[in-house]
C-alpha cells in the first residue's frame, strides 16, 4: 500500500477506494447499460486508433481541398467545453458568485476530464506527433496561432491540475490562484484556437474576429449544457436544494449568452450575404440552406432558450433533458464549422474566364474518424467514474 | 543570392501537359498524381454541341505562387517553412508535423501530402535539382514547346523575366489577399 500513501500525501484519496470499489456499482439496468457504454466506446477509440496507426491520413475522409476534418472538430468540441467548464468554475472562487463555491471542484475536474479526450484526438488527427512535440518547443512558430494555441492548452492542463490538486487538499490560496492562472490561460488558448480560422485569409467565410469571440461564447454554452446533463445524472433529477439554486443561476447565464450568441449569428449571417461577396455570401447562403443548420439552431440555441425564457430558468430537469440533443448538435456543430471554412473551392482563374459554376467540395467523416471522435467520450466517462470513486468532489469548506 | 520568379505568356498554352511530365521526372513527384507541384487549370468551353469553342487563355498555369508575404510560412507551428536566400519558400522536411496548416492557410491550393515523404510538398522551382546543379532554367520552363514559361531572377535588371515585366502588362492571382505572389500572368 505504499503507493497509495504516497498519492494520499500528494492528495486526498477516499478510503475504500480500490479496484473492487471501482467494480463494485450496483447493478441496476442503468448502471450495466452505462458501464458497457463506456467499454464500447473505448474499445471504439482502441479501434479507431489502431487503424490510424496502421493507415495514417488514408484511414480518414480528409483530403487535400478539405483537409481538416471530424478530428479537428472534435478537438475543438472536447477543449472548448472543458474551457466552458473551466469559467463556470471560476464563477464562484474567483469571481465570488457564492452559489456556484460548491461546485467548484466538481467542474474543475470536469474540465481537466473533457480537455484530456481533445488531447487523444488532436494526437491522432497530426501526421507525426513526436515531431510536432519535438519542434514545438525547438523552434516554435510564433506567428502561428496553433503554436500558440498548442503551447496555451499546455500551460491550460498543467494550471487546472495543480488547481485541482490544491482544492483536494483543501488549500483554497493555491487553488483560486491556480484557477485564476487555469482561467486566462484558458479563455486564450480557446479564442486563439479560434484565431486558427480567423486568420485564414485564404477563406472569407472564416476570416475575421467571428469565430474567436463565438468560440469564447460556446464554450460557456457547451461548458453549462454539459453541466446540466453530469448533475441530473448524478442526482437522478432529484436536486437537492444547494445544487437547484445553482442550477436555477447557471440557467438564468445560459439563457443570456443564448440570445448573445443567436444575436451574434443573426449579424454575421446578413453581413457575409449583404453586398454579395465571392467566396463568402455564396457559402453563407449554402450554409444557411442546410438542414443541419437549421437542426443545430433548433437544439442547441431554440429549444434550451424557449425553456430557460418560459420557466424563468427554474426548469431545470427540462434543461437536463434538453442538454443532451443540445450537446450532441454543437458536436456536429463545431464539425460543420469546420467544414464551412472549407467547403468553398479554392478559384484561381479569373472570374471572366471561368465559366462552370464551381462545385462545393464535400466530406464526410469515415467510420475511423466518427470511432475516435465520439469514442473519446468513453475516456471522459471513464476518467469521470473514477475520480467520483476516488476523490471526494464536494466542497467542504466554509468561508 | 537571388530572387526568382516566374512569367506566363499564359495565352500562349495549348494544354499538353509537357510542364507536368517534366515536373514529375525531374523531381520524382508520384506519377499519375494530380495538381502535384504544378497544374494547369482549365476553362470550360463555351458554345452548344457542336459548335464548341474555348477562349484564348482557357488554360492557366498553376503552381506555389512563392509569395513575398506566405500564409503558409506564418501558419506552421514548428517554424518548419522558411524563405531560402533565392527567395524561394522552402521546408525543413524532417519538421513537418502534417498538422496541415499551411494547406488550409494557402489561398493558392498549391501544397499537398507527398504519400512518399509523408510531408506537405510544392513547387520551389527545381532547386534541389536542376538549380542546385547549376542549371539556371526550371524543367517546367525547358520542356514548354510553347514558350509559356519565363524563370528567372527578378532583382537582376537584364534577366529576360525582368526584362519582359518592365515591356508587358501582367496580372497576379488573387492580389487582394495581400500575398505579393512572384508569378505574373502576361497579358
Ligand atoms: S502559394 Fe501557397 S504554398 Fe506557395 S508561398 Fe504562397 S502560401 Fe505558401
Ligand atoms: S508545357 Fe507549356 S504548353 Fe504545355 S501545358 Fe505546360 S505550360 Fe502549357
Amino acid at each position: 500500500m505504499a503507493l497509495r500513501e504516497l498519492v494520499n500525501k500528494i492528495v486526498p484519496i477516499k478510503e475504500d477506494f480500490s479496484i473492487k470499489s471501482l467494480l463494485g456499482f450496483k447493478k441496476t439496468p442503468l448502471n450495466v447499460l452505462v458501464s458497457f457504454m463506456i467499454v464500447g466506446l473505448i474499445l471504439l477509440l482502441v479501434w479507431g486508433i489502431a487503424q490510424y496507426l496502421m493507415h495514417g491520413h488514408h484511414a480518414y475522409n480528409v483530403s487535400r481541398e478539405h483537409p481538416w476534418g471530424l478530428l479537428i472538430s472534435g478537438y475543438i468540441f472536447f477543449v472548448g467545453t472543458s474551457t466552458g467548464l473551466c469559467i463556470i468554475a471560476s464563477l464562484g472562487h474567483v469571481f465570488g458568485i457564492k452559489e456556484f463555491n460548491h461546485i467548484g471542484k466538481r467542474t474543475t475536474l470536469l474540465a481537466i476530464i473533457t480537455l484530456l479526450p481533445g488531447f487523444i484526438i488532436i494526437l491522432s488527427e497530426i501526421g507525426h506527433p513526436v515531431t510536432m512535440m519535438i519542434y514545438n518547443i525547438l523552434t516554435p512558430g510564433i506567428t502561428s496561432a496553433i503554436w500558440w494555441m498548442g503551447t496555451l492548452y499546455g500551460l491550460v492542463l498543467t494550471f487546472i491540475i495543480l488547481e485541482f490538486g490544491f482544492a483536494l487538499r483543501g488549500d483554497h490560496k493555491w487553488a483560486v490562484r491556480f484557477g485564476i492562472g487555469g482561467l486566462i490561460a484558458d479563455v486564450a488558448a480557446f479564442t486563439t484556437l479560434g484565431s486558427v480560422f480567423a486568420y485564414l485569409v485564404a477563406r472569407p467565410i472564416a476570416n475575421g474576429p467571428f469565430i474567436p469571440l463565438y468560440f469564447l461564447l460556446t464554450a460557456v454554452v457547451a461548458g453549462a449544457f454539459f453541466m446540466f446533463m453530469i448533475y441530473g445524472f448524478k442526482h437522478k433529477l432529484n436536486f437537492p436544494k444547494e445544487v437547484e439554486v445553482t442550477l436555477i443561476k447557471l440557467a438564468k447565464i445560459l439563457g443570456l449568452l443564448l440570445v448573445v450568441t443567436m444575436f451574434f449569428e443573426w449579424w454575421r449571417m446578413i453581413t457575409a450575404i449583404y453586398g454579395g461577396m465571392p467566396e463568402r455570401a455564396d457559402t453563407m447562403m449554402k450554409i444557411v440552406g442546410s438542414s443541419s443548420f437549421w437542426i443545430e439552431m433548433l437544439f442547441a440555441w431554440a429549444i434550451p432558450f424557449v425553456i430557460i425564457l418560459v420557466s424563468k430558468g427554474k426548469a431545470i430537469k427540462a434543461l437536463f433533458f434538453a442538454a443532451i440533443p443540445a450537446l450532441i448538435s454543437i458536436f456536429l456543430m463545431r464539425n460543420d464549422m469546420v467544414h464551412y471554412a472549407q467547403m468553398a473551392p479554392m478559384q484561381m482563374l479569373k472570374k471572366t474566364e471561368y465559366q462552370l459554376a464551381p462545385t462545393w467540395i464535400e466530406y464526410f467523416p469515415s467510420p475511423v474518424e466518427w470511432a475516435i471522435a465520439v469514442g473519446a467520450l468513453g475516456v471522459c466517462f471513464l476518467l469521470y467514474y473514477v475520480a467520483e470513486k476516488a476523490f471526494d468532489l464536494d466542497e467542504d469548506e466554509h468561508h | 543570392m537571388a530572387k526568382y520568379g516566374m512569367a506566363f505568356d499564359y495565352k500562349l498554352c495549348i494544354n499538353c501537359h509537357a510542364c507536368e511530365v517534366a515536373c514529375k521526372e525531374e523531381n520524382g513527384i508520384l506519377l499519375g498524381a494530380d495538381k502535384h507541384r504544378l497544374w494547369i487549370g482549365e476553362s470550360e468551353p463555351v458554345g452548344d454541341f457542336y459548335n464548341l469553342a474555348r477562349d484564348k487563355g482557357g488554360f492557366l498555369q498553376h503552381q506555389c505562387q512563392q509569395c513575398e508575404n506566405a500564409p503558409c510560412l506564418k501558419a506552421c507551428p514548428n517554424d518548419a517553412i522558411y524563405r531560402d536566400e533565392n527567395g524561394i519558400i522552402q521546408l525543413y522536411e524532417s519538421k513537418c508535423d502534417l498538422s496541415l496548416n499551411c494547406m488550409d492557410a494557402c489561398p493558392y491550393d498549391a501544397r499537398y501530402v507527398d504519400e512518399k515523404k509523408h510531408i506537405t510538398d510544392k513547387c520551389i522551382f527545381c532547386s534541389d535539382t536542376r538549380l542546385s546543379r547549376g542549371e539556371t532554367t526550371t524543367a517546367c520552363q525547358i520542356t514548354c514547346p510553347a514558350k509559356v514559361r519565363i524563370f528567372g531572377d527578378l532583382d537582376d535588371e537584364n534577366s529576360e523575366i525582368s526584362k519582359i515585366l518592365s515591356q508587358r502588362e501582367y496580372f497576379t492571382l488573387k492580389p487582394e489577399k495581400g500575398t505579393e505572389p512572384k508569378l505574373f500572368y502576361l497579358v
